[in-house]
């Protein structure tokens, strides 16, 4: 025992040395720290505004376009008031949720049953934006954000809900802005001639100029005489293949105003089509795993069934960086020949056991210190933001949920490094323990794969497969562990995987025993397999 | 009480190879005993069979009295053939790691590298990582592991490759210092003058058989002495004696002197006497003594090429 313990104790304090490890401890936090603030970051920043050349050869076409550029504009500015006020509000809007005392989970159920009762089940929540639950550009009816009128006095009732104390509202950048066409290009060239003399431009290889200002031009838009028919199409120019904003919209209006038309031609009222269309079916989704009367499945049911995704991730990322470490330490003692020493004070069982605990001792140091630095994070930041989502993920992580991440880390990471292990033993070099790994990593590499789909379908035949096989029992159980699957399988995979364990432990500890006296070539499949026959190292 | 290291009838194969065949010795408590053998001939393997590194295929081996050597692992001290060190480890942490795998308490094994590391010439790199240190003295640092914790049974498997001089004499003295505290010591070694300087016993393999088993002095008995005279008439007077097997000009190339193999058992002071009843004029007449070096060549020379060609 104490044997063991010492080698564990300075596998631990060896590797705890080591740059890889810091690496790891601080590596996950900053990425938590990039996904908190790139988003702000960007907002802040914003996208610069976008500037568009507008050829409208149609009789009125022209105006639905550039109404739309208006559109997408006050959109943004409807996101940055809303964010603005919300964090403004936001610690109203805490105190008003404690005087209810209601959580966080509790407001979304209320959000969703608001949106129901509006029936307008289209638009969506985020419950990770608290500053943006619904988006209100999605909320408010696109004839009053094009109304001026209405526009100017909705931004006057909303900027008069700040504190007095809050600061001031600044408007963010325009989405789009339309520029005129340069001097030197007339509108009645050719669409051809305009598309070539402008392609400099677009291409960015020239600053387009507007006035005195010298700008990037985002697109231009070719809007032909009868583009409302059929076989018309718009031509759309531009460098910028990810940004389809504008193109969506101004190809959704259009698309309106021909359907408008259409039906005005056969003599139907748009507004009973309209009426017609608003027309919905809807549903109440019931879990029969739920207790009697709360059977009802709400949004938060939703995030519960994603939320083991995080865990899964850990558990891969954990498990696999700690085995890792287990096989390079091995693989050193083996080609710094230190093992035979070793073995001359304890045993291999002794051996292989004292460093896969004492590994496994760095893999939990390094999580604790990510749920330390990520609850450090969370409290430093403590925006309203952070306790939210600490909320939020507080109402969704189950005790359940946190004993198997525990079962399956344990059991997971055990069999994963006494494995690893067995290869470190039989390999001189790093590179040749590579030549292993390839299929090892082929393995690996499913759970990671199947991780965002099995949620979807967390009882269904791949991921019940998946579940009994112990290299997947972790991390497959995992995933489906917020959907309840049957005890059976909860104990039966466990059982499997347990075994499994003591398998792996006594072909890995046989293996070690002679693999790591063993200098020269790793052995082939068929005299490993000659090995777990014999007797006698 | 036992003898520290007995073998009885120890065979190990390696597949069809046999690396071992019946071996059998002891090695009394207090003795320095030197194993030698030319390469491949089994000494390792023999070595880590003691340690419960390997299992004999079949014979029993009992050290300091148990069949389980980890039994008594706290009682062994062990160098292996193959040395390394953790590279990132102080020579100091290495030291007193190892001597904490055998049960000293942390604080007493850090004293004791400490100590060991100054009495030995290495006080000045204690802190030195063991990546940072030469071979040698990375090897030395090994010695001093596997001695930290004051063993009874100190097994050391070619302890004297790769040092230079000074430093084999460094590593001879650590070997006499423990057994001036009355501990047992096995070393393997190539270099025949170590063991003729600190050894009471040899015992040297070839091809996994014991061929020689022994002190010292019975080794060199075991070659014929030889005696080298000059002088006229020496020739006709002594080369064709019964003592006398061979006369052949002397090996160390002097002019007219004549090297004469004599039969075991004979004494060279016959041999002076006889010339002195003849009237000899002797002026050269010296007793060679055979050392270690030859004796062994004598003894495992053929199957030393055997095993090289093998
Ligand atoms: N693990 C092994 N598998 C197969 N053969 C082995 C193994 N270990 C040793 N041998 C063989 O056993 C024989 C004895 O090897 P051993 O290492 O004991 O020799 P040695 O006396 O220590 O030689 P050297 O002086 O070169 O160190 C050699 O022929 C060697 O090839
Ligand atoms: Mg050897």
């Amino acid at each position: 025992m104490m044997q063991i313990y010492r080698v564990a104790m300075r596998e631990y304090l060896e590797n705890v040395k080591t740059k890889g490890f810091w690496i790891g401890i601080l590596l996950f936090p900053g990425m938590v720290w990039m996904l908190i603030e790139l988003p702000q970051f960007l907002e802040e920043r914003g996208i610069p505004t976008r500037h568009v050349v507008i050829i409208d050869r149609s009789e009125d076409l022209g105006e639905i376009a550039r109404q739309r550029i208006t559109l997408l504009n006050r959109k943004k500015v409807l996101t940055a008031l809303q964010t603005h006020i919300s964090k403004a509000t936001a610690e109203l809007r805490e105190q008003m949720m404690e005087d209810q005392e209601i959580d966080t989970g509790q407001l979304l159920d209320q959000l969703e049953q608001g949106l129901e009762q509006l029936s307008r089940s289209d638009v969506e929540i985020n419950p990770f934006s608290p500053n943006q639950l619904v988006k209100l550009g999605d909320l408010i009816p696109e004839q009053m954000l094009l109304n001026d009128a209405q526009w100017a006095q909705f931004k006057k009732l909303a900027l008069s809900q700040l504190p007095a104390d809050a600061p001031p509202f600044t408007e963010p950048d325009l989405r789009f802005r339309e520029v005129p066409l340069i001097d030197d290009i007339s509108l009645q060239n050719s669409n051809e001639e305009i598309e070539k003399q402008l392609k400099p431009y677009l291409r960015g290889d020239k600053l387009y100029k507007n006035g005195d200002e010298e700008i990037e031009l985002f697109a231009m838009v070719i809007i032909p005489a009868n583009a409302l028919d059929p076989d018309q199409d718009l031509r759309f120019w531009s460098s910028n293949l990810a940004d389809t904003d504008l193109l969506d919209t101004i190809l959704a209006a259009l698309s309106e105003e021909a359907r408008e038309r259409e039906y005005s031609r056969r003599g139907i009222a748009s507004d009973v089509v309209a009426e017609v269309a608003s027309l919905r079916v809807r549903s109440v989704n019931f879990d029969p795993n739920k207790g009697a009367g709360d059977e009802k499945v709400g949004i938060r049911d939703k995030i519960r069934q994603y939320a083991p995704i995080g865990f899964v991730y850990m558990l891969w990322v954990a498990i696999f960086s700690i085995a890792q470490m287990l096989l390079n330490n091995t693989i050193e003692e083996k080609s710094n020949r230190i093992i035979e020493v070793l073995l001359s004070s304890l045993s291999t069982n002794q051996l292989l056991m004292g460093k896969v605990l004492g590994v496994a001792a760095v893999g939990v140091t390094m999580q604790l210190a990510w749920i330390g630095s990520l609850i450090g994070i969370l409290n430093l930041k403590a925006g309203p933001s952070a306790t939210w989502v600490a909320d939020l993920i507080a109402a969704v992580i189950t005790p359940e949920l946190l004993l198997g991440f525990v079962f399956y880390f344990l059991a997971g990471y055990f069999f994963y490094a006494f494995l690893f292990a067995g290869i470190g033993s039989i390999c001189n070099t790093i590179k040749e323990a590579q030549n292993y790994m390839a299929p090892l990593m082929l393995l690996m590499m499913v759970p990671l794969a199947t991780m965002t789909f099995i949620p979807s379908e967390p009882n269904g035949t791949i991921a019940t497969t998946l579940s009994w096989i112990p290299f997947w029992t972790p991390f497959v159980m995992m995933n489906r562990m917020a959907a309840s699957p049957p005890e059976f399988e909860i104990y039966g995979t466990a059982l499997v995987l347990l075994v499994s364990v003591g398998l792996v432990f006594l072909v890995s500890a046989r293996i070690f025993r002679i693999g790591v006296l063993r200098t020269g070539q790793p052995p082939k499949l068929l005299e490993l397999l000659g090995w777990l026959k014999s007797r006698t190292p | 009480m036992s003898d520290p290291i007995e073998l009885r009838n120890v065979t190990k194969n390696f597949g069809d190879f046999r690396a071992v065949d019946d071996v059998s010795f002891t090695v009394p408590v207090g003795t320095v005993c030197g194993f030698l053998g030319p390469n491949g001939a089994g000494k390792t393997t023999c070595i880590r069979m003691m340690l419960d590194i390997l299992r004999p295929t079949s014979g029993s081996i009992s050290i300091l009295g148990t069949p389980r050597a980890l039994d008594v692992r706290e009682r062994i001290g062990y160098l292996p053939e193959e040395k390394g060190l953790y590279k990132k480890m102080t020579a100091t942490a290495v030291i007193a790691y190892f001597a904490m795998l055998k049960g000293i308490a942390p604080a007493v094994a850090k004293k004791t590298a400490r100590e060991l590391l100054e009495r030995y010439g290495l006080g000045d790199f204690q802190n030195h990582k063991c990546e940072a240190l030469s071979k040698g003295m990375g090897q030395k640092v090994q010695v001093l592991a596997s001695i930290a914790h004051d063993p009874d049974l100190v097994i050391l498997d070619e302890p004297f490759s790769g040092l230079d001089p000074v430093n084999q004499g460094v590593m001879e003295e650590v070997i006499r210092d423990i057994r001036a505290r009355g501990k047992t010591v096995l070393f393997s070694t190539h270099v025949m003058s170590h063991a003729e300087r600190i050894c009471e016993r040899i015992i040297v393999i070839a091809a996994g058989r014991i061929v020689f088993d022994g002190s010292v002095e019975r080794a060199k008995a075991l070659l014929p002495t030889i005696v080298r005279v000059r002088g006229t008439g020496a020739e006709a007077a002594l080369a064709g004696l019964t003592a006398v097997t061979e006369a052949l000009p002397s090996s160390d190339g002097r002019e007219g002197v004549l090297e004469l193999r004599l039969r075991e058992g004979a004494d060279p002071q016959e041999l002076l006497k006889i010339a002195f009843e003849q009237g000899v004029a002797l002026e050269v007449f010296e007793v060679v003594d055979p050392n270690l070096h030859e004796v062994f060549v004598h003894l495992v020379g053929e199957k030393a090429r055997e095993a090289a060609f093998r």
